[in-house]
């Protein structure tokens, strides 16, 4: 009955409350090579984001900004435009403010060409 | 056997075994999360609760016999970088053990702990943290090794995420280390009592001790969402492969403890999920007088800032927006 109870209790938890919103996954996929220059970035979350305080942005290895403009958020989904990319390592880097205020943020890379 | 020596060895298993298991938390610093940890305390300050952390072991006594603890913790911030905890476990001692060799029953002493975190780099995923636990003399039972003074020990915490390394070591970056280093300090230096076998007066020097451990983890959730993903199912996705240490080492005022180091390393697994952290360890004794055999701990963690982000979870002074945990996708 014990084992029964605390199992109830966990699986419970995650939709008992609101949470701080996690990357989810990432398109282009976080390490990724890519054959093809994608167009734009767009990350899933955890939970709802508040698109005022969520952005991305997209940096060459030399450090010039290659995300154009601010990023679009629907619920919990952000994206970004990309402009035309070369070959080469590029820089994915966000952050986001959960409905529930919590602030998170990361970055990661992916790589273009062969 | 008389009862004295297994009261010494009852109270050293108490050190050993308990004083570190209830005071637990999480701490983000830029990119990086550090994962409550089961048997030393992380070096930030949350608002959090450990419920239950549950162990079982066998002791350094001669003859060892078996324990069993469920402990709590609480932990609530008072600033965003001050936070108070309280917690206590509850001990089982098993037959031989005990004042009459019978077993025994009962709480140990009360603990609270005041952290202030000192310093956070989140470029290189630093923390520094101080801080002191108190331990509250006389509030436990004394038949399962609780101490009747108090029992004050300040302590240092650090973490060191490898996040920053090149991206040609991108397999290392989910490393991290954390460490703690404490000075127990008794609240008086000996206690006395009557032997009942020999109606002699046994003195006990009480030690001062080095308390002092780390822990190596390696998240799973930080190699997906930062260097790779690896397309794993999200069960391993949230895993945390960590080994800890947890020591303590008599110091000073040590006639009658000896100064031989005791405690663990305790392999195992975190499970990280959105708002609650499952633990389980292995815990092995580094020598004789730590224990005999494989124990183990398992501890059901409660992220109190993500179940009540706007009331409980927030600091009662100060910022309400939260630094959150960043590394963790499904």
């Amino acid at each position: 009955m014990k084992t029964f109870i605390v199992a109830a209790f966990v699986a419970a938890l995650p939709s008992a409350a609101l949470a701080h919103a996690m990357l989810d996954h990432a398109m282009p996929p976080v390490g990724s090579s890519q054959n093809t220059a994608p167009r734009e970035v767009v990350l899933s979350f955890t939970e709802d984001l508040e698109p005022a305080f969520s952005s991305i942005e997209v940096r060459s290895e030399a450090g010039a900004v290659v995300s154009s403009g601010k990023a679009k958020v629907q619920h919990t989904q952000m994206r970004v435009p990309l402009k035309a990319l070369g070959a080469g390592t590029y820089k994915v880097i966000w952050r986001v403010l959960s409905v529930d205020t919590h602030r998170t943020q990361g970055d990661f890379t992916f790589k273009v060409g062969p | 056997m008389s009862a004295f020596p297994l009261r010494v060895a009852l109270c050293a298993a108490a050190v050993a075994f308990v004083c570190c298991d209830t005071a637990n938390a999480h701490e983000i610093v830029g990119n990086r999360s550090f994962p409550a940890t089961l048997t030393i305390d992380d070096p930030g300050v949350a608002d959090e609760l450990a419920l239950p952390t549950v162990s079982w072991y066998k002791t350094g006594d001669d003859p060892s016999v078996r324990q069993r603890d469920i402990s709590f913790e609480f932990a609530k911030r008072i600033t965003e970088d001050f936070g108070v905890s309280f917690g206590s476990a509850y001990s089982r001692i098993y037959a031989p053990g005990g004042p009459n060799m019978n077993g025994a029953n009962g709480f140990q002493d009360l603990e609270t702990a005041l952290k202030y975190r000192l310093y956070k780099n989140p470029e290189h995923e630093f923390v520094l943290s101080v801080g002191v636990e108190i331990e509250w003399g006389g509030t436990g039972a004394r038949d399962v090794g609780s101490e009747a003074f108090n029992v004050y020990t300040p302590t240092l915490y650090f973490g060191k995420g490898f996040g920053d390394l090149p991206s040609s070591l991108g397999w290392a970056r989910p490393f991290a280390i954390t460490g703690q280093v404490g000075y127990a300090i008794p609240g008086v230096s000996s206690t006395s009592a009557i032997d009942p076998d020999t109606g002699d007066i046994d003195t006990e020097y009480n030690p001062r001790v080095l308390v002092w451990g780390g822990s190596l983890q390696y998240s799973m959730p930080y190699l997906k969402s930062s260097v790779v993903d690896l397309g794993l199912p999200d069960f391993f996705n949230r895993l945390i492969p960590i080994v800890e240490a947890s020591l303590q080492t008599p110091v000073s005022n040590t006639a009658t403890s000896g100064t031989v180091t005791t405690g663990t390393i305790n392999p195992g697994f975190l499970y990280v999920g959105q708002t609650y952290q499952i633990g389980i360890e292995a815990m092995i004794p580094v020598n004789r007088q730590s224990g005999t055999g494989v124990g183990a701990i398992a501890q059901l963690h409660l992220f109190l800032d993500d179940i009540f982000p706007n009331s409980l979870g927030k600091p009662l002074f100060g910022n309400s927006i939260a630094a959150g945990r960043p590394k963790f996708g499904n």
